[in-house]
């Protein structure tokens, strides 16, 4: 896990505005990314509440039946959200592909996906082809190297959130 | 053969450079081995005991000749002189350099093949029947299918960090060659009241610690929607499969333990989602696209019945042998399927040296229509050999020490690499099988034996196919010593069944007689035109176990 990030969106590095909080400080008005379990606990007092709003969905790579939470719960408090954070406890735990792009087209979720956790290298291009556009990475990774990373293979068998339409597909003009 | 357009070379050339500046990055230090690990797997590169291996891969089995040169020339080149074909259609090289792996992969590029997620938690190569599109009575050829799957899956952005590894199978023909229940997902063409074409999707097959039959979530899909319906079941497993332990991991688990029915709702419900969204309805332009490369060739319009080729039997016994167990019946007259035996007796089974592949490249392009299939029994084959010509093949096989008449026969086994080259092995697998192959190298003992496959596997992963072997040989360890479990009964093929154990386990020095008690236990009960599994059917285990153990 990388001990110091910085955070992608659309090329650049840009300033994290967003905090994490956790379950049990209370909430002042400023951008917070709390807990899906908060959420639809406190969902009533947060929707007056005048600040913008995210949600951090955690996997768990341990459990045998819970194995995560689901990003389908989400779907009565999307209005309320702007940030989605997807965690990847570990890079191998390929589970948050699926919430992203649950959240994109089966939820039609239009806000931000922020990618945390063990966000790396070989995973960026396939995260934003699922639908993620923002990205919290080592820093000491020069965003040079993100937007090569993003662009090393150029082209896509398979539809998926971004707009390439799958060669299978593009072969004739659909 | 499907050919490769701009958009396909694009891809895998891409794909080649990416991985040149991963390697750099290693090699510089930049990237750990942990972090590098999944970067090689996805690309076909395993650390084994003594060095990487690449495992190249050889979609459905299917290579042209100057694929197969070209695969010769990489074993010359960044190897021993020799390459493995595996139960997965692949070819394994043992002992590349790792700084020298992207110019062998640039140089595979150059004749349309890769090594890309032949390895790692993704959806590997896909395979099918070996004799797709030259057997009689096929509904479809496999590889139509097998090739868009192929391109669907590649660098999939939502499965390529799975729970666990992803093993699609296809078959075309109502006799299973492709081992498709023991596959994740197991694909039979069929042919619905309506006379239309589609898919029957098994899933949840597997072999490893756990061994399942697949099951059968749905009977008819068509082409159009099959997509759909294998993202429907990638997106289930990737949500819901178990990542707390490698051994739970596979779908097999998760189907097990969630249930058939409702593994089934759960993706009938996904696939209703994905199916409305059209998003991955196939375009029929491009399913007649990719079906016209796998078009007849031009065969000529022979006799079915060649009398070269009666008179070669008539004079030449050894001939007539080989016909009998390496020759099928080819669907168009005058035709015939040539299997290639890579299990000469006491040999290493699946092995070729790089003459052996030019020989066989050769051979192709002058009497096969140019084209060689990978068995998941770790032989080859010609698949379209006019008979007249059958005589001639025959000799330069025989020349190269390729007309091993032995298909299906017990010395044509299947072998894992087991400790000779495994680091998780707890027996050898290889010398066994030599060992095997040697006790019954006599020919005429092995045609009276008839149908009777061995597989074996060095440890409980299975990847020698144990679990399915008539006779299944299994390497375990018992406090550093090597012995083998033997089961019985195992069968990969439309009627697939998995095999009991005997009991006990054998030391090394005791396990071919023990192999060998059991071929004579057969052959004194069996009946008439009865095969070894036949007998084991009918009579079970009981009376193997009493000859096995009787002291
Ligand atoms: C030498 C390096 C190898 C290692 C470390 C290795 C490791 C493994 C492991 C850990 C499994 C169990 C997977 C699971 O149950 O989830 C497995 C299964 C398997 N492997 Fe290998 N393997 C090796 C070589 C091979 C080779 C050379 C072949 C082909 C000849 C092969 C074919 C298979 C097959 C067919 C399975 C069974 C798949 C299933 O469970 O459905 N493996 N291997
Ligand atoms: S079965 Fe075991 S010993 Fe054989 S190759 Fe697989 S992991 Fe290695």
């Amino acid at each position: 896990m990388p001990t110091k990030t910085h955070l992608i969106a659309n090329g650049a590095v840009v300033d994290d505005t967003w905090v994490f909080i956790d379950d049990e400080t209370p909430l002042g008005d400023t951008p917070a990314i709390i807990s899906l379990d908060r959420l639809k606990a406190e969902a009533d007092t947060l929707r007056s509440r005048n600040a913008k709003l995210g949600v951090v969905i955690r996997t768990n790579t341990q459990g045998k039946t819970k194995l995560g939470e689901d990003v389908r719960e989400l779907s009565p408090y999307l209005d309320m959200l702007t940030t989605i954070a997807i965690d990847f406890p570990v890079y191998r735990n390929g589970r948050g592909y699926s919430d992203a792009r649950i959240l994109r087209e089966e939820l039609g979720f239009k806000g931000e996906l922020r990618a945390i956790g063990e966000v790396l290298f070989d995973q960026w291009s396939f995260m934003a082809r699922c639908g993620f556009n923002t990205f919290e990475i080592d820093s000491s990774i020069p965003v040079k190297a993100f937007n090569e990373a993003l662009n090393e293979l150029s082209e896509a068998y398979q539809p998926a959130v971004d707009n390439q339409r799958g060669v299978l597909w593009r072969r004739h003009g659909l | 053969m499907y050919r490769y357009d701009e958009f396909d070379h694009k891809i895998v050339t891409d794909r080649v450079n990416q991985f040149r500046g991963q390697v750099n990055r290693r090699i510089s230090g930049a990237l750990s081995e942990d972090a590098f690990k999944p970067l090689r797997l996805m690309n076909g590169v395993y650390l084994q005991l003594h060095a990487y291996m690449l495992r190249v891969a050889i979609p459905y089995g299917t290579v042209s000749s100057k694929q197969m040169r070209m695969l010769a020339h990489i074993a010359r080149k960044y190897d021993r002189g020799y390459g493995h074909f595996t139960t997965r259609q692949n070819i394994q090289y043992n002992w590349p350099a790792l700084d020298r792996i992207p110019d062998l992969l640039e140089e595979l590029a150059s004749v349309e093949m890769h090594a890309i997620q032949t390895s790692g938690n993704c959806i590997r190569n896909v395979t099918a029947d070996q004799y797709a599109g030259a057997i009689a009575d096929e509904i479809e050829d496999p590889r139509i299918i097998s090739e868009i799957i192929r391109q669907w899956s590649t660098f999939h952005p939502e499965f390529s960090y799975l729970p666990r590894k992803f093993k699609i199978a296809v078959t075309g023909h109502e006799n299973d060659r492709a081992a498709i229940k023991l596959h994740d997902i197991g694909i039979v063409i069929v042919k619905n009241d309506k006379g239309e074409t589609g898919y029957e999707v098994h899933v949840g097959g597997g072999q490893g610690r756990s061994p399942f039959i697949a099951k059968k979530l749905t009977d008819f899909v068509p082409a159009k929607k099959l997509l759909a319906y294998l993202e429907a079941v990638m997106r289930v497993y990737n949500m819901l499969g178990r990542r707390d332990n490698s051994y739970k991991a596979r779908i097999k688990i998760l189907v097990h333990e969630t249930g058939e029915t409702e593994m089934r709702r759960l993706v009938e419900e996904e696939f209703a989602k994905i199916d409305a969204s059209q998003m991955l309805s196939l375009p029929e332009a491009e399913l007649d696209r990719i079906s016209a490369y796998f078009a007849p060739p031009n065969y000529e319009n022979l006799p079915a019945q060649s009398d070269a080729f009666e008179a070669a039997k008539e004079g030449n016994p050894e001939f007539s042998h080989w016909v009998k167990t390496n020759l099928v019946p080819h669907k168009t007259p005058g035709y015939g399927i040539v299997n290639i035996s890579l299990k000469p007796i006491g040999g290493i089974p699946g092995d070729a040296t790089d003459a052996q592949m030019d020989v066989i490249a050769d051979l192709a392009e002058r009497y096969a229509l140019d084209e060689i299939r990978v068995t998941h029994e770790q032989n080859l084959v010609l698949p379209h050999v006019k008979l007249d010509e059958a005589k001639e093949v025959y000799d330069i096989l025989c020349a190269h020490d390729l007309a091993t008449p032995n298909i299906g026969l017990i010395s044509d086994s299947i072998a894992c690499p087991g400790l000779d080259y495994c680091n998780l092995a707890n027996a050898r697998s290889i010398p066994l099988a030599q060992e095997i192959s040697t006790h019954f190298a006599d020919l005429d003992k092995q045609y009276d034996i008839g149908e009777l496959k061995i597989k074996i596997s060095g440890c409980i992963n299975a990847c020698g196919h144990h679990h399915v072997g008539h006779i299944g040989i299994l390497g375990v360890d018992k406090k550093g010593t090597e012995f083998y479990q033997i089961s019985l009964g195992g069968s990969a093929d439309e009627k697939a069944s998995l095999g009991d154990i005997t009991g006990q386990a054998f030391t090394e020095d005791k396990v071919v007689d023990a192999v060998d008690t059991i071929v004579e236990t057969y052959l004194n009960l069996r009946q008439p035109e009865e095969r070894f599994l036949d007998t084991y059917r009918r009579v079970g285990m009981d009376p193997f176990k009493e000859q096995l153990y009787a002291d």
